[in-house]
């Protein structure tokens, strides 16, 4: 909310300077964001008054204006506006003056006339948007006087941040409440005092819906002058605040909004037939609001209607058939208050965003109404004359506040501080809740314009605020009286991140959220979608993380990044008949050389081993890397014949392989991607240790080469060799892989080296000997490998 | 006599002038091997008469002495000569930069998030997690937040289509369900990824929070202006860093306020990080409000407790001069790998 400076002074003025005022309120709540300027800067721009206009002798557009500037001075100024008139006050920039956008205004020759200085209109003044002709200025308007003197001098505008709970504060009034609590200042109310009636006329009105329309009250206002206009200080005020002038009647409306924060509604008269009604919309009913357009209405929205139509939708906007035009003489000028139930909500449904509606939701004083009308009807007598009818109110019976008790130990104990009782009375008081004081005791009514104060911990908060928060000490809390439990049989997730970021892989963090059609592309299903997406990028929850790393992955290829490694942890989302599983996993991504470029190792491209190399170092910071199996299978974003599940213990607990190829080129990937993706839960859960003695025994080693058919897993070379060597055989590694001369085509060379140990005796070679027969005869007869020399 | 001094002189010379192990050898074998010239002086002793013996085997075994010594001399120095061409030789270049992999790095929020995470832990605050598709339940109407109340509209919040859930809005529902799991006394943070439906240079539709709650008997907003001074300071290792409280609205907390700290760029002069303002917004806070203790099943007359929620990117924003939060999120390993 925008408001200006001199209107929150005309209420309350403490001895305080803007920046003062400003930290004040935001020390009490109501926070203010930013401080501007009320005006542009105007130097040099004086009021003048046109004497005498001729058409130019040159341009059939432009005309020749003598305008007069005070003291005895006339300037000459060719002018193209068509408003143009002897006797109008205006707005004249002298030369050398600038206008706000910094242009320096000159004595010129425009088409062969001299022209010593500017006319200008509320654009060119950065006083609004209307740039159709000159800014007409009252006649009040004093020539020769500098135009910021006629706008009321310097003017700031505060800029206020209001939270949903004080609604109360959406206005100069309520702004200014607050600040006559802090500064303990008396509130001074502009003339609120009933207007006379000058007329009988009245329009009943009936409230079908009283709860959620408490208060109903309204007016008849007849033979406002077509003529009127809307009086310089009065559009100021509403530009200051950011709303724009559009018609005397709406723009008083407005101003009473901004002022008491109290929406009104005015409307032609004579579009009404018979009297006013208050209920809730019938199904399928529907009505063209201000906004043009048509909008449905559904029974949980409140109307205004009159015996034949509906008018308007209750606090939110009215309709534009019974809205004023330019030239009503006769209006029915509504004020009301809507229950915030009966509003919330009801914009966004309609797809509005009006102030009314803003107000209604957060809660406007329900004791207003009448002194709204009282204000709005000065106003606009002031400005377009006409006459009053009485001011016709229907009310529910008003709710009673329940007092409500603030003890002071509550004080104390909530706020960590002592505010002395006399202090805690005056801020009650000076908040308008009445407080009756019982020792360390107050009984309090909250008063009928807020809607926060429901308990005693709302009163702590008040008396706090007004104190000052900033009042409060620094204790410092003792820590915990128990260490924090460590579980060492839950790996930290720490562990995994560094093993990745120590194998060159950098972390990144994508949104959770992604692209449904790349999803089915890359899982086989679109995942859950967004009732509200940011955008079609973004409009389902992810199933895996690879979305993410991929889409990564073409961001920094088009960034001329040629190498990329990447990793993230973070959640997937998967459904499960009638649940939604949210699993936390990590998941990585690599392409490109599989080193930095450098000197001291060949170039070349990472491929599956290298990935399956960085998946076990993961396997192993738990300690699960011999109890994982890798088994070949398919998915829908891997390469059918480089994809691996990773199993352990019959549970799938991840995947890893290369991107498909055709998957790769849809996305222009112009390289082969291996990724992987695991279950953090399994990798994280880790076994105490029970450590064995070492053996004092000197163990052997034996190498072994075997050729086999090509479509030999390795996996079940090394399963076999373990178990045909147990129990001697502690370790088979594959230390080399042939193909090639010397071997047939479709075969392979497998080398391997394994160490034999016996923990109870020194290992002989005879029996290890026995041993290697047993694993040779066991891989010929279940592999039917031969073995090489 | 004469004869001696001469034949070490000879010796003296050649082993001198031996310039390798192997020509050094050959000069002993002269002298010193089985048909050596001293070992053949000291077969030659037998024949002597008894009388001469002593003094001439006295002059032998000298002379075999001192040509031994010279040559273990010389050996000696040949040796450290070799040794020492040999290191020579061996000469790598140490500047040529090492082989393998050069190690990645951690995104700056995780390294934040860890940050965050080990200070309160010095405090004994475990962590907490919760899920991010969450219920209303837990997102908004255990926290006090009203149905249809304007502050329930303002969250932004993302739904799921064919579900009645959402994305969690913050991580306040941690609090909840780690109330109505462990109840009361607790003390525990909740970090996590959070969502809201907002996207410009301050704002991403994703970004991180940490929760802190504690509830305890006699808990006050002193307690949490200690713990929370306390964390700033060290957080940005910052002993003279000043918090300012303000009040403000968060349904779950009352009182409910919003933490400055004076502006870390500028000193609290004014600069435009801060606005000229001199503070620099990071938290907000609160007691936790009854009717939230309530719903977790914690009576609220007997326990206290306050809250605080703090955006990790904001943190990012300060600590490390991100000024764009969407940097975050677009993972150029350009802006990440200056984290390493």
């Amino acid at each position: 909310m925008r408001i200006s400076e001199q209107w929150l002074r005309e209420f309350v003025d403490p001895p305080a300077s803007t920046r003062d005022l400003a930290e004040r309120l935001t020390s009490a709540g109501i926070e203010v964001t930013a401080i501007s300027e009320g005006l542009p800067a105007l130097d040099h721009v004086l009021v003048g008054e046109v004497r005498n206009v001729e058409p130019h002798p040159q341009a059939d557009r432009l005309r020749v204006c003598t305008v007069f500037v005070g003291k005895g001075k006339s300037l000459q100024i060719v002018c193209g506006a068509a408003n143009v008139n002897t006797g109008m006050r205006v707005a004249v920039i002298l030369p050398g003056g600038h206008l706000p956008d910094g242009s320096e205004i000159h004595t010129t020759q425009l088409r062969g006339v001299k022209s010593q200085g500017m006319l200008c209109s509320a654009r060119e003044l950065g006083l609004g948007d209307d740039d159709a002709g000159l800014l007409a200025l009252p006649a009040e308007a004093k020539v020769g006087h500098l135009l910021i003197r006629e706008l009321g001098g310097a003017d700031k505008v505060l800029e206020i941040e209001i939270t949903p709970n004080r609604g109360d504060c959406l206005s100069a009034l309520g702004v200014a409440r607050e600040l006559a609590a802090l500064y303990g200042q008396k509130l001074r109310l502009p003339d609120c005092s009933p207007v006379k009636p000058g007329i009988k006329d009245r329009l009943t009105a009936r409230i079908e819906a009283l709860a959620a329309c408490p208060v109903f009250a309204g007016r008849i206002i007849r033979g406002l002058r077509a003529d009127a206009v809307t009086p310089m200080w009065l559009r100021e005020r509403l530009r200051r605040a950011g709303l724009r002038s559009l018609h005397p009647v709406v723009d008083v409306t407005q101003y009473v909004m901004l002022e008491l924060g109290q929406p009104l509604h005015a409307y032609d008269l004579k579009r009404l037939s018979g009297g006013i009604q208050v209920r809730m919309a019938r199904s399928g009913e529907s009505l063209k609001l201000l906004d043009g357009n048509k909008h449905t209405l559904e029974p949980d929205i409140l109307v205004i209607a009159d015996h034949k139509h509906v008018l308007g939708v209750a606090g939110i906007m009215g309709g534009s058939d019974s809205s004023v035009q330019p030239g009503t003489a006769d209006i029915y000028l509504e004020a009301a208050f809507f229950s915030p139930d009966a509003i919330s909500g009801r914009q966004r449904k309609l797809g509005l965003q009006t102030e009314a509606a803003y107000r209604f939701e957060r809660g406007v004083d329900p004791t207003g109404q009448t002194r709204a009308l009282e204000r709005a009807t000065r106003l606009l007598q002031e400005i377009a004359g006409g006459q009053a009818g009485p001011i016709t109110k229907v009310a529910a019976t008003p709710r009673v506040r329940a007092r409500l008790r603030l003890r002071q130990a509550k004080l104390v104990q909530s706020l960590g501080m002592l505010i002395p009782g006399k202090a805690v009375s005056g801020i009650l008081a000076g908040l308008g809740f009445m407080p009756s004081r019982h020792g360390h005791n107050w009984q309090v009514s909250a008063p009928a314009h807020r809607f926060d104060i429901e308990r005693e911990e709302d009163l702590v908060e008040e008396v706090g605020r007004i104190f000052g928060y900033d009042k409060i000490p620094a204790i410092p809390y003792p820590a915990g009286q128990r260490m924090l439990p460590l579980p060492e049989e839950r790996l930290p997730v720490s562990r995994l991140r560094d093993t990745l970021v120590a194998r060159g892989y950098q972390e990144v963090i994508t949104y959770s959220f992604v692209d449904a059609q790349l999803q089915v592309r890359l899982t086989g299903s679109p995942g859950i979608a967004l009732a509200n997406p940011i955008s079609a990028e973004m409009n389902a929850m992810r199933q895996s993380l690879w979305p993410g790393l991929i889409q990564t992955l073409r961001y920094n290829l088009n960034r001329q990044q040629q190498r990329v490694r990447i990793f993230e942890c973070g959640m997937r989302f998967i459904q499960q008949h009638t649940e939604i599983k949210q699993e936390n996993v990590i998941a990585g991504l690599i392409f490109g050389l599989q080193d930095p470029l450098q000197w001291g190792l060949p170039q070349r491209n990472n491929d599956f081993a290298d990935l399956r190399g960085d998946v076990e170092a993961l396997l192993g910071a738990g300690g699960h890397t011999k109890r994982v199996d890798a088994v070949a299978d398919t998915h829908p974003a891997l390469h059918p014949s480089q994809a691996a599940k990773l199993m352990l213990g019959g549970m799938n607990i991840g995947w890893l392989g290369a991107l498909h190829p055709a998957v790769a080129r849809e996305l222009d990937l112009n390289g082969p991607v291996f990724m992987f993706e695991l279950s953090l839960e399994p990798l994280r859960q880790k076994r105490i240790t029970e450590a064995a003695p070492i053996t004092a025994f000197p163990a052997l080693s034996r190498d072994l080469a075997l050729v086999v058919e090509e479509t030999i897993p390795a996996g079940r070379i090394l399963d076999l060799t373990r178990e045909a060597g147990h129990p001697l055989v502690s370790e088979v590694r594959i230390f080399d892989i042939y193909r090639g001369k010397g071997i047939d085509s479709g075969r392979k060379s497998v080398a391997l080296s394994l160490i034999l140990q016996d923990s109870s005796r020194t290992l002989t070679d005879e029996a290890a000997d026995a041993t290697m027969r047993k694993v040779v005869q066991r891989l010929q007869d279940e592999l039917g490998a031969t073995i090489r020399d | 006599m004469q004869k001696f001094d001469q034949l070490i002189q000879e010796a003296q010379a050649r082993i001198a002038a031996s310039g390798s192990l192997v020509a050094l050898d050959e000069v002993r074998v002269h002298y010193l091997g089985k048909k050596g010239v001293l070992t053949e002086q000291l077969k030659a002793l037998g024949a002597l008469p008894a009388s001469e013996r002593p003094a001439a085997g006295q002059q032998t075994n000298q002379a075999k002495h001192a040509v031994t010594a010279m040559l273990d001399a010389r050996r000696r120095e040949l040796e450290a000569q070799t040794l020492s061409a040999q290191l020579t030789a061996a000469t790598v270049d140490v500047t040529l930069p090492g082989r393998g992999q050069e190690p990645g790095g951690l995104h700056p929020v995780t390294q934040i998030l860890e940050r965050v995470q080990a200070l309160f832990a010095s405090l004994g605050f475990g962590v907490e997690e919760g899920p991010e598709i969450e219920d209303e339940f837990h997102n908004f109407d255990a926290l006090n937040f009203k149905p249809g109340h304007p502050a329930r509209a303002e969250m932004d919040t993302f739904y799921l289509k064919d579900w009645p859930l959402l994305l969690r809005t913050h991580t306040s529902p941690v609090q909840v369900r780690a109330l109505l799991k462990h109840g009361a006394p607790l003390r525990i943070i909740a970090p996590g990824r959070t969502f809201r439906h907002d996207y410009d240079v301050t704002h991403t539709p994703m970004f991180h929070q940490v929760e802190g709650l504690l509830v305890d008997k006699e808990v006050s907003m002193a307690h949490l202006r200690g713990v929370l001074t306390d964390f700033l300071q060290r957080f940005f290792e910052r002993d003279d860093l000043r918090l300012r409280f303000r009040p403000s609205y968060f349904p779950f907390v009352e009182p409910g306020a919003e933490v400055d700290i004076n502006c870390i760029f500028c000193d609290g002069a004014g600069c435009r990080v801060c606005k000229h303002s001199g503070w620099l917004e990071v938290l907000g806070c609160g007691l936790v409000h009854p009717n939230v203790l309530d719903a977790c099943r914690v009576d609220p007359r007997r326990y206290s407790g306050w809250a605080f929620g703090v955006g990790i990117e904001r943190l990012g924003m300060l600590r490390y001069g991100i000024s764009d939060i969407r940097m975050n999120f677009e993972n150029d390993l350009r802006f990440l790998r200056q984290f390493r």
